[in-house]
C-alpha cells in the first residue's frame, strides 16, 4: 500500500481576478524506501503538489490518502496531527529557528510533547548526519550544508513515514548538494521512509528511484 | 532543577522567552511603554493616598467630636444639668465636656484692653493644649489664657486676671489650634466662675474616632429629638469627614483614569510590537505549523511573549513607582516610609496587575492571527 497517494487531484486557486488551475487531474503515489523526484519548470505546479502531499493544503477535487486512509476532508487540527506524526519537511532555505541550538532545532517538532524526551534521539540523528560536534551551535554558526543537515535531522525526529524536500539542494553548491543527497539516500534505507523531493536540479535524477515530470499541472510519464 | 530545565517543561514559555531575546531593543522599548504606564497609574494613585492621608490628618481631632447646644424646641435657654447627666449616659465611655461661655474685656494696669471669650469648664486638658504652665485635668481654680492674648497684655504665669469681680491666677498658656480650633483670644475659667448662668451653653463629646462620633450623635438624636422637634442641636463633623472622603475618592478615580490612559497607550504599543513581530516571523510560524506544531501551541507561545512583556515591564514599573512614591510621600506628608503602607502598596499591585492583563489582551489578536494563518500562506512568507 502506498504511504501517500493522490488520486485524480485538481487544485484551483484564485489569484486576483484570475482563476488558476495549478494541478489538472494528477495521480501520484510514493512507497516506503523509495526516493521520488518531481521535476518541472517553475510554475508547473510542483510546489502545489508537494503542499498537498504534505497536508499543508487540501485539493479542490480528488482524494489524498495516507496509508490507504482518506484524509481529504480532515480538519486543520487533524491534518496538523498527521503532519506531526507522519511527515517530515526539508525546505530550500532550511528554515531553522535562529535562537535555538542545533539540538533544540531538531527537537522542535516534538518540543510540545512533554511526555516524551526526544533529546537522545535528536543527538543520535545529528551524529548520524555528521554533526555530533555541532550540537550546541546556533544556525548562524553553521554552514549552509550543515544547516540543511540539521533540517533533515529535524524532519526525522518524530519517525515519519514520508520526508518531503522542497529544492533541498537549491541553496547549496554542487559538492555540498551531493553530500546532502548521499545523506538522504542513506536515511531512506535506514529508516525505510518515502522521500518525495521537488526540484528543477537535474543532479537529483542520479539519486532518485523514480522521476515524475510535471508540466503545466499535468504529469508526463 | 535549574530554571532552564523548568522552562523546558513549558515549551511555549521557553520559546517566548527566546523570541523576546531576538530583538532586544524592540523588546526593551515595548517594556519601557509598560513601565511608564505603570508608573503613571501607581504614582497618581499614591499621590491620591498621600493627599487623602494629609487631609485627614489636617481635619484631625475635629472629626472625633460631637457638639451639642440647645435647639429651637428646647424649653430652656441652654442645656440643663439633667440633660448633661442623660448625655453622659448615652455617650458611655466618651469624654463629655459641658461648658458655659461669655466674654469680657481684660485690662492691663497701663490701660490696654483686649476683648476675649470666656469659657467655663472643668476638663481643661481634654480641650486645650498648653504651651507653658500646667494643664489640669479638672480645672477647679485659677485660669488658662491664650498665648497670643497673654503676649499682648504682657501677662506671665502666676499673674492675676479679673473676671466678674473675682481674681484668677494664670496657671497655663493655651495654644491656638488654628482653623476652627479653640484657644484663640480665650480665657478659660472653672465652671463655677460662670455660676450666674443657670444652664450650659454647649456640651462637647470627645470620642475615639469619627465612627464613634457619628454613633453617639445618632444616639443623642434618638434620645432627645422626637420627630421634627429639635430639643438639642447635635452636630458632628463625621459628616464633613465623609464629604472629604467622597471628594478624595472622586479625585483618586480621576487620577487613576488619567494614569490608565497611558497604560492603554502602552498596550496599543504592545499590540503593534506583537503584530509586527508575528508578521516578520510569518514564514517561521509557517514552518512551525508545517512540522506539526498545533494552533493552540502557537497561540500560547505568542500570548506568553506578550505576557512576559507585561510581567517584566509591570515589575520594573512597580519598582520605579516605589521611588516616585517615596518622593511624593516625602513632599506631601514628610514621611516617605508611608509608601509601604497597604493603601499605597495597593496601587503598586493594581498597576502591575493592570500591566499584565493589558499586555495579555494586546497579545490576543496577534496570537490568534498567527495561529490561524493557513500554513501554506505563512510558508510563502
Amino acid at each position: 500500500m502506498s504511504v501517500v497517494e493522490l488520486s485524480d487531484v485538481v487544485k484551483r486557486y484564485r489569484n486576483g481576478q484570475e482563476l488558476i488551475e495549478a494541478l489538472k487531474r494528477v495521480d501520484f503515489h510514493a512507497e516506503r524506501g523509495e526516493m521520488v523526484t518531481v521535476i518541472g519548470p517553475s510554475g508547473s505546479g510542483k510546489s502545489t503538489m508537494l503542499n498537498l502531499v504534505g497536508l499543508l493544503d487540501t485539493p479542490t477535487e480528488g482524494t489524498v490518502r495516507l496509508d490507504g486512509q482518506d484524509v481529504t476532508d480532515f480538519s486543520e487540527d487533524e491534518l496538523t496531527e498527521e503532519r506531526r506524526s507522519g511527515i517530515g519537511f526539508v525546505f530550500q532555505a532550511f528554515h531553522l529557528l535562529p535562537m535555538l541550538t542545533a539540538t533544540e532545532n531538531v527537537e522542535l517538532p516534538s518540543m510540545w510533547d512533554t511526555s516524551r524526551d526526544r533529546r537522545d534521539r535528536a543527538i543520535d540523528l545529528l551524529q548520524r548526519v555528521g554533526l555530533g560536534d555541532r550540537l550546541d551551535h546556533t544556525p548562524n554558526q553553521l554552514s549552509g550544508g550543515q544547516q540543511q543537515r540539521v533540517a533533515i535531522a529535524r524532519a526525522l525526529i518524530n519517525e515519519p513515514d514520508i520526508l518531503l524536500a522542497d529544492e533541498p539542494t537549491g541553496n547549496l553548491d554542487q559538492d555540498t548538494g551531493r553530500t546532502i543527497l548521499d545523506e538522504l539516500t542513506r536515511l531512506k534505507e535506514d529508516e525505510n521512509i518515502a522521500i518525495v523531493s521537488v526540484t528543477h536540479d537535474e543532479q537529483l535524477v542520479d539519486y532518485s528511484d523514480r522521476i515524475v515530470r510535471l508540466v503545466d499541472g499535468v504529469i508526463e510519464q | 532543577m535549574s530554571i532552564t530545565e523548568l522552562l523546558w517543561r513549558f515549551p511555549s514559555v521557553q520559546m517566548a522567552w527566546r523570541n523576546l531575546g531576538r530583538n532586544r531593543v524592540r523588546t526593551a522599548l515595548a517594556m519601557l511603554g509598560i513601565v511608564i504606564g505603570v508608573v503613571a497609574i501607581a504614582s497618581l494613585g499614591i499621590a491620591g493616598v498621600a493627599i487623602q492621608q494629609q487631609a485627614t490628618a489636617n481635619l484631625g481631632s475635629l472629626t472625633d467630636e460631637v457638639m451639642i447646644s440647645a435647639g429651637p424646641d428646647s424649653p430652656e435657654d441652654g442645656i440643663t444639668e439633667e440633660q448633661v447627666t442623660d448625655i453622659r449616659s448615652v455617650a458611655g465611655d466618651a469624654t463629655v465636656v459641658p461648658e458655659k461661655t461669655n466674654h469680657t474685656t481684660l485690662e492691663t494696669r497701663d490701660g490696654r484692653e483686649v476683648f476675649v471669650g470666656v469659657t467655663g469648664l472643668t476638663q481643661a486638658s481634654a480641650m486645650y493644649t498648653v504651651s507653658e504652665g500646667e494643664n489640669p485635668d479638672r480645672l477647679q481654680s485659677g485660669a488658662l489664657l491664650s498665648n497670643s492674648t497673654a503676649q499682648q497684655l504682657d501677662l506671665e504665669l502666676g499673674d492675676p486676671v479679673e473676671y466678674d469681680g473675682q481674681l484668677y491666677r494664670i496657671r497655663g498658656f493655651v495654644e491656638s489650634q488654628g482653623g476652627f480650633g479653640r484657644g484663640g483670644r480665650e480665657l478659660v475659667l472653672p465652671v463655677s466662675a460662670l455660676s450666674e448662668q443657670e444652664y450650659y451653653g454647649s456640651v462637647t463629646i470627645i470620642t475615639e474616632d469619627g465612627d464613634q462620633a457619628q454613633e453617639v450623635a445618632n444616639a443623642l438624636e434618638a434620645r432627645f429629638n422626637e420627630g421634627d422637634d429639635e430639643v438639642l442641636s447635635v452636630t458632628s463633623f463625621a459628616a464633613a469627614r465623609e464629604n472629604v472622603g467622597s471628594f478624595m475618592n472622586t479625585l483618586n478615580l480621576a487620577l487613576l483614569g488619567i494614569g490608565s490612559i497611558s497604560l492603554v497607550v502602552a498596550s496599543v504599543a504592545i499590540l503593534n510590537v506583537m503584530l509586527m513581530s508575528t508578521i516578520e516571523r510569518r514564514g517561521e510560524i509557517g514552518v512551525l505549523r508545517a512540522v506539526g506544531i498545533r494552533r493552540g501551541e502557537i497561540l500560547r507561545m505568542i500570548l506568553a511573549e506578550a505576557t512576559f512583556l507585561g510581567i517584566i515591564g509591570g515589575f520594573g514599573g512597580a519598582l520605579a513607582s516605589v521611588g516616585v512614591g517615596l518622593v511624593i510621600f516625602q513632599l506631601v506628608t514628610n514621611d516617605p516610609m508611608l509608601i509601604f503602607s497597604w493603601p499605597s502598596l495597593r496601587y503598586l499591585l493594581l498597576g502591575f496587575g493592570f500591566a499584565v492583563v493589558a499586555s495579555m489582551l494586546s497579545g490576543l489578536y496577534p496570537a490568534w492571527k498567527a495561529a490561524n494563518d493557513p500554513p501554506v500562506e505563512a510558508l510563502r512568507g
